[in-house]
């Protein structure tokens, strides 16, 4: 196990020591690793306006245990979190299991003094970002957002925002977009900004419409429910397996499994395993790997007019101009 | 026909004119209004970081208007992306150019140098991001664009200024049309915009710096099914060229559908090919000294006349 202390913050003075503590080196904006404890990617890049992008897509060779200690606790981290292994994040009083299918959105105050774990062969792929508090205080207040008690919510001293949660499927495949890019350069600089205000817009988005904050849910509903999510993600290429399937498979009640459902991840089941195939179907055809039918047939559709009515209809384009202009 | 003319900044201010021509105002410095005798609709402006901003419109017009936008001393290019399902038109140098995502041609590239005008059609939902960039930050930009211009079919340049008139590629349509979907008045909105510019952004120079590699794309399956036909051939040198359509066959495709996407690959004929390696093998076998007789050869490799082979 290897232990590192190391801090963040809202400007990039954090990058030089966290660089040292990891026995990495900077170069332009990319930390370079040493390769025999981790392997990957470690980027940062200042957006602007107190926000800070750090993007992370490693291999881990062995334990790591991240304390954080910020001397400058006046800002707050995003972590977009998509560790596909054993990942932790605890402090004090509680412990979370971070990760892909946990929870994915840890939203942390940098007063918190928290450690993660993650275990040796996990793949991280997490985007963090650090946002000063006057910045979201500030912003709050332009765009006239009643957040009750924001001074106290962004008072360190009286108040800590820890939040775990799970991003909205939208967040999942934003980050799945950039992760296909390649790291470095001004190309993929705009995207990561543009990234960056989507995934903040999401949020905001989230709170106005004050969906349940996922941490009240009893767990092992919520861990039943993300299994029901998974297994719909590894099953795109089947039909829709009925309400009373999947109800029966998480435990629950056929209402209940409706409305956790919903609840859970702002969608029907229904329409969460639309989406999702409408997405592949939309990767497949990027790939140019296989026809507008092939890939129809592929997802289960029972004809391609139903097919491309359903990616006009999600995407506001049909298939065939999508490819054509592709 | 109701005429306005504006400027274009990257600071909000430019925005005031355009109000007061209008006759309406400007909300929070970024939001304008269209008056109901003209129709429906809004322009939004947002600064999304140094040297970028962002101007969307979103209006249904009920009796022409012609906006012209003056030149002036900003240095800055226009991306106009228009996906608007009819055709606007842009005025540029006296001469009208359609745009809209109806006839494909919906990106128009402008330089603040060169007055145009947008005449959107009256009726018609229009719909259009136009993102404002710095001049320095495109430096390197527009150098390599003006290296390539001969590859684009529609643009011209004079010696300062250039214009250049193209397709959006669908990712960024997809992007562009999630904003529809968005209200204005939403708080997400403003970072909403700016993500989804940004990543217009990046993908048209994405796809700009990879259009030069123009390697002629494959599907694997396809790719696989040719490799499997040539390696058939180079293991069949001796016998006969069996035929274009045993070929085609094999490799599960039309004959014209595999003639022609082998020569992409191979650029080279099937027979070709075949006939180039059979003559490598005969000097092979002739080098060898294994055969006494050119006749010998010639049976071996199945030619049937010792002048033609």
């Amino acid at each position: 196990m290897k232990i590192i202390e190391h801090y963040y913050g809202a400007d990039l003075n954090w990058v030089e020591h966290y660089a040292k503590q990891i026995e990495g080196k900077i170069k332009g904006n990319f930390i370079i690793l040493p390769e025999d404890s981790q392997s990957g990617t470690r980027y940062f890049l200042d957006c602007g306006d107190g926000i800070i992008a750090y993007y992370i897509n490693v291999e881990y060779h062995r334990n790591f245990e991240l304390i954080q200690k910020n001397p400058n606790p006046d800002f707050v981290g995003f972590y977009y979190n998509l560790t596909e292994g054993e990942a932790t994040v605890s402090s004090g009083h509680f412990m979370y299991n971070v990760g892909r299918w946990q929870y994915n959105l840890s939203v942390i105050d940098g007063s918190l003094e928290s450690r993660y774990n993650v275990g040796k062969g996990s793949k991280t792929f997490c985007l963090c970002i650090f946002i000063k508090k006057s910045m979201i205080k500030a912003y709050a207040k332009k765009n006239n957002i009643v957040i009750q008690n924001i001074d106290t919510l962004v008072n360190s001293q009286e108040n800590t925002i820890v939040r775990f949660d799970r991003m909205s499927s939208e967040s999942f495949h934003l980050l799945n977009d950039l992760r296909k890019l390649e790291v470095g350069g001004s190309i993929f600089d705009l995207n990561l900004r543009g990234t960056v205000h989507l995934l903040i817009s999401n949020y905001l988005k989230k709170i106005a419409t004050k969906r349940i904050i996922i941490q009240t849910v009893n767990e092992t509903d919520l861990d039943n429910i993300i299994t029901i999510q998974m297994y719909l993600i590894n099953h795109l290429d089947h039909p829709f397996p009925s309400i009373t399937f999947m109800a029966n498979m998480a435990n629950m009640s056929e209402s209940k499994f409706k409305s956790l459902f919903k609840k859970i991840t702002g969608n029907t089941a229904n329409v969460f395993f639309m989406e999702n195939k409408m997405l592949l179907a939309k990767e497949l055809l990027e790939k140019k790997q296989l026809t507008i039918s092939q890939i129809s047939d592929q997802l289960h559709f029972t004809n391609n007019s139903y097919f491309a009515s359903k990616f006009k209809e999600h995407f506001g384009l049909s298939p065939k101009a999508f490819n054509k202009q592709l | 026909m109701r005429k306005v003319t504006h400027t274009y900044s990257l600071t909000p201010e430019w925005q005031l004119d355009l109000a007061e021509q209008l006759n309406t105002k400007l909300i929070d410095n970024k939001l304008i209004n269209i008056p109901n005798d003209l129709g429906e609709g809004f322009f939004y402006f947002s600064q999304i970081m140094n040297g970028i901003s962002v101007v969307y419109a979103d209006f249904t017009l009920k009796e022409p208007l012609k906006i012209t936008r003056l030149k002036s001393q900003n240095e800055l290019f226009i991306f106009h992306f228009d996906l608007s399902e009819h055709v606007n038109l842009i005025k540029i140098n006296h001469i009208d150019y359609e745009i809209g995502s109806f006839n494909q041609l919906d990106l128009a590239i402008l330089d603040n140098e060169i007055e145009s005008s947008f005449k959107a059609a009256v009726n018609e939902r229009t719909i259009a991001l136009r993102l404002l960039i710095d001049k320095k930050l495109l430096h390197d930009f527009v150098q390599k664009f003006k290296q390539k211009e001969n590859h684009f079919s529609k643009n011209k340049t004079n010696k300062k200024a250039f214009y250049h008139y193209g397709n959006i590629d669908s990712n960024s349509i997809l992007l562009i049309q999630s904003i529809k979907n968005k209200s204005v008045k939403d708080l997400s909105f403003d970072s909403f915009i700016k993500g989804i510019s940004l990543k217009v952004l990046g993908n048209f120079f994405n796809k700009f710096y990879e259009s030069k590699d123009t390697t002629t794309q494959l599907t694997e399956i396809e790719n696989d099914a040719i490799e499997k036909t040539k390696n058939y051939l180079l293991n069949n040198l001796y016998g006969p060229f069996p035929s274009l359509t045993f070929l085609a066959g094999m490799a599960g495709m039309s004959a014209s559908k595999y003639k022609s996407l082998f020569k992409k690959h191979f650029n080279n004929t099937p027979k070709n090919l075949f006939i180039e390696e059979k003559i490598n093998l005969a000097q092979k076998l002739l080098k060898s000294g294994e055969y006494s007789t050119l006749t010998a050869v010639m049976y071996e490799l199945n030619y049937s006349k010792l002048s033609y082979f």
